[in-house]
């Protein structure tokens, strides 16, 4: 993670407001790449030196730091050594040491280099070679665009102003599930707020003793999150962040220019893929977003595995659950807390075939049957009746 | 009603109606689980404040590992049984300062064998793990656990190191009933405080050579471990239970060429922060390098100090003086120390003296360290490994070519030096250029090693 003497961000009042990189940015960051070109096969020590000098030309301070630092773990340190560096070391300096100096340095050198089947000075190249500072600098394969270190660089630069996080809160539609489990396998904990202003729900998430002060405790695991994040169809992030010494409001959202994570796999099952497949064909009116939102059902959360929204009026919502292996006491329980938890029309679809126990599926207008394929035109004209009904009743 | 261990904190649950929270002060109402919740660290003292008020407990923290059995005692020398002694009479909490080389491992060996507790050792360094194995591993037979250097071992008897324990006190902080902070004054700056905080246990142990001075940071480290219950120095046990000491400065000029480009390296540095304060009256250091960077001038400041004080930390004069020396002492066992580890490199390269940096792996140090003791190595050159904690008390001669962190650093490096043995002197050479601002930084030092500890004033 970068240091946040690092960040491009300026301070305004009580927030951090990003200085992204952006196209802008590419005439000096070519500039630097270049010199990172220029040390190819060369020590790593050497080019870290030269970067820490300014570069010839103008460029943005904070800036170019974070993008050195970025480009710095990318490229690769190679070890390149004639001899095992480790056994040139043990043999090298034992000898020396054993001769109580009475030989010159260099015959212990051309007698070490002799026994390992070497010159002497192949042997003092190696003696270090395997150190991080002394390995051999390689670019990458494929060396990356001057966009993609644009992308890279701010993702390190949100990434390491939350790594000074306590607590964050998210909004976010679609793809919030992986969020969710990677959260709470980090161990945060992670609830649903309401807020004051009767603004939609927040995802908050934080760590158990961020109860007490302002730790960084949890930076790692919050700030893991954040290029999983530019998956989710829409998000903001709202965090408070201890930065150049004092707490301010960080706020990153779906049009931040960060690289994202490796994309997720699209669909759990073959099952929801057919399903969504064939909601797009049947029905252009209603859009359907893949893990929409957690919403609080008591004391627990629920991930509904989809929602269907009208495109025109998007206060038509219905949230759609498709239920693998059930027993009519599950499905029962299940449908109660949905009740309970005062949520847009729910419907959940119910294989019949993967009954568990004995017993019928429980008759209810939230609840569609079918047999391994969704009935989608059936899910859809439940829609249509769920939430003209709530309309009406609203109305 | 229970109050119980949850990740580094208490929760107090099924509390009755009637209980007020503000009599217990560490308790806050959370929200995001329904209950009361407080840092674990404040265990003891919140069960046994609601057992005096009659609250009925059902359930507190206590240590979860069973307490080691069978450690061995240890035999102290006076200092150290006044040091143990006043950190029983403070309630078993307080930080232990005495100079490198002293035996602050002792005194904490000694208090965990009086203790009879499980306990967890927190080190700074990898090379401290491993030290502090060795040491726990020669008054207790059982197996020694290990949290760091990409271990993750528990036991009764356990050494950490801060990060690892940073990391992994919320499964760690209900096993243990006592702490022994190694160089503890690296807490109380917020870094890595919660480590403390997230533990239930009640008996604490620090120990330091270089105590932070009064201020925040001395009163969190009371807070989290408790105030200096006993303070020696350097001047007060040096030529009894520390080896004398012979400091040598020695000041060297610079090669007429090398005068000449530091020098002139220098003026384009002046020129560059003379121009810059002239129109930033009182700006910081940070202030100007980010500013150095938008002009040609200021970009030709900031290369022009880097190359000058790179120079500066081994230049041909130092160099030659290094290999007198070197050679001058061939037969005693001797550390080098310097800034940076490429300067290590250097100098291993030349005088064929093995290097002991952070980039060296574990196995390699510990076999260094080893061949050290035993002589098939007779010197060592480090940046910065050898500055805190390491024992290597056969060193007899230091020859420190540069530092990058102060004074501080130059105690916890001429400590090393300090163990006694029969008949031992220990000898400090300090290379310093002449018309450089290494002149004051030595005076300084010297000041600060002369320094007499509190509890001997």
């Amino acid at each position: 993670m970068l240091p946040q003497g690092d960040l491009p961000l300026r301070l305004v009042g009580g927030g951090a407001f990003f200085d992204f990189l952006g196209p802008q940015d590419e005439p000096w960051l070519r500039v630097l790449m270049g010199e990172l070109a220029r040390f190819e096969g060369r020590r790593r020590r050497e080019l870290a030196e030269r970067l820490a000098e300014p570069l010839p030309c103008e460029t943005p301070y904070f800036k170019r730091r974070a993008a050195t630092r970025v480009l710095l773990r990318l490229w690769r340190r190679e070890r390149v050594a004639a001899v095992p560096p480790l056994e040139a070391r043990a043999r090298l300096f034992v000898a020396a040491a054993a001769d109580g100096g009475e030989a010159s340095p260099a015959a212990h050198v051309a007698d070490v280099a002799a026994a390992m089947g070497v010159g002497g000075d192949a042997l003092l190249e190696s003696l270090f070679a395997d150190l991080p500072g002394e390995r051999i600098v390689r670019a990458p394969e494929p060396v990356p665009s001057v966009a993609e270190v644009v992308l890279r660089t701010n993702l390190a630069v949100v990434q390491a102003a939350l790594m000074r996080a306590s607590t964050i809160e998210l909004q976010v539609e679609g793809g919030v599930r992986p969020i969710v489990r990677l959260a709470k396998l980090r161990g945060l904990l992670c609830v649903v707020a309401e807020p004051a202003d009767g603004g939609a729900p927040r995802l908050q998430l934080s760590g158990p003793f961020s109860l007490f002060r302002h730790t960084l405790l949890y930076g790692r695991a919050l700030a893991e999150l954040v290029p999983h994040l530019a998956w989710c169809a829409r998000f903001e992030l709202r965090a408070a962040c201890a930065l150049r010494g004092r707490i301010v409001d960080v706020v990153v959202d779906s049009g931040a220019p960060i690289f994202p994570a490796a994309a997720p796999t699209p669909f759990d099952s073959k099952l929801e893929e057919r399903f969504a497949r064939d909601v797009g064909r049947l029905a252009p009116d209603w859009d359907l977003v893949r893990e929409p939102e957690a919403v609080r059902a008591g004391r627990t959360l629920i991930f509904p595995d989809f929602l269907l929204r009208h495109r025109i009026h998007a206060e038509r919502r219905v949230l759609v659950e498709l239920a693998g292996f059930w027993t009519p006491d599950y499905l029962a329980a299940k449908l109660a807390r949905l009740r309970e938890a005062d949520l847009p029309p729910f419907i959940l679809c119910v294989d019949e075939e993967r009954a568990c126990a004995l017993g019928e599926v429980p008759e209810s207008l939230s609840i569609v049957p079918f047999r391994r394929r969704v009935d989608a035109a059936a899910v859809l004209r439940r829609a249509e009746e769920l939430t003209l009904t709530a309309r009406a009743s609203r109305g | 009603m229970r109050l119980t261990f949850d990740r580094g904190t208490l929760l107090l649950e099924d509390a009755p109606p009637g209980v007020d929270v503000a009599d217990f002060p560490g308790f806050l109402w959370d929200e995001r689980v329904g209950a009361l919740r407080a840092p674990a660290r404040l265990a003891y003292a919140l069960a046994a404040a609601l057992r005096r008020r009659d609250v009925p407990l059902t359930d507190a923290p206590r240590p979860r590992l069973v307490p080691p059995s069978g450690i061995r005692p240890v035999t102290l020398r006076p200092y150290q049984h006044a040091a143990l002694l006043a950190w029983r009479r403070a309630g078993r909490r307080g930080v232990v300062v005495l100079p490198t080389g002293a035996g602050k491992t002792r005194v904490a060996l000694a208090a965990l064998a009086a203790t009879r507790t499980p306990c967890l050792v927190l080190v700074p360094t990898r090379a401290l793990l491993t030290q502090w194995t060795r040491a726990l591993g020669e008054i207790y037979d059982g197996p020694i656990g290990r949290f760091g250097d990409g271990e993750r071992v528990l036991a009764p008897l356990t050494v950490a190191t801060f990060a690892g324990a940073y990391r992994h006190m919320p499964v760690l902080g209900d096993r243990f009933g006592m702490l022994v902070v190694d160089e503890a004054h690296h807490f109380g700056t917020g870094a890595f405080d919660e480590a403390l905080e997230m533990s239930i246990a009640p008996v604490r142990l620090g120990l330091t050579a270089t105590p932070p001075a009064p201020g925040p940071v001395a009163a969190r480290l009371a807070t989290l471990v408790g105030p200096p219950v006993f303070e020696l120095g350097v001047a007060d046990l040096a030529g009894s239970y520390l080896a004398p000491l012979e400091r040598i400065t020695w000041r060297l000029a610079l090669d007429e060429d090398e005068r000449r480009e530091y020098d002139a390296l220098v003026a384009v540095y002046r020129e560059a922060v003379r121009v810059f304060m002239g129109n930033h009256l009182g700006a910081t250091w940070e202030e100007f390098l980010r500013e150095a960077a938008r002009t040609d001038e200021g970009r030709r400041g900031v290369a022009a100090w880097r190359r000058a004080a790179r120079l500066l930390s081994f230049p041909r004069c130092k160099r030659e003086a290094l290999a007198l020396l070197l050679a001058r002492h061939r037969e005693q066992r001797t550390l080098v120390f310097v800034a940076h580890n490429e300067t290590a490199y250097a100098i291993a390269r030349e005088h064929l003296i093995m290097p002991l940096t952070s980039d060296i792996g574990r196995d390699e140090r510990q076999a260094t360290l080893e061949r050290f003791r035993t002589g098939e190595l007779r010197a060592l050159v480090s940046a910065q490994v050898l500055n805190e904690g390491v024992d290597v008390p056969e060193a007899e001669v230091g020859i420190v070519v540069a530092g990058r962190m102060g004074e501080r650093e130059h105690v916890q490096r001429v400590g090393r030096l300090l163990r006694p043995a029969a008949g031992k002197r220990a000898l400090l050479y300090e290379l310093v250029v002449a018309q450089s601002g290494e002149v004051r930084q030595a005076e300084r030092r010297g000041a600060r090693l002369a320094a007499p500890g509190r509890s001997a004033a």
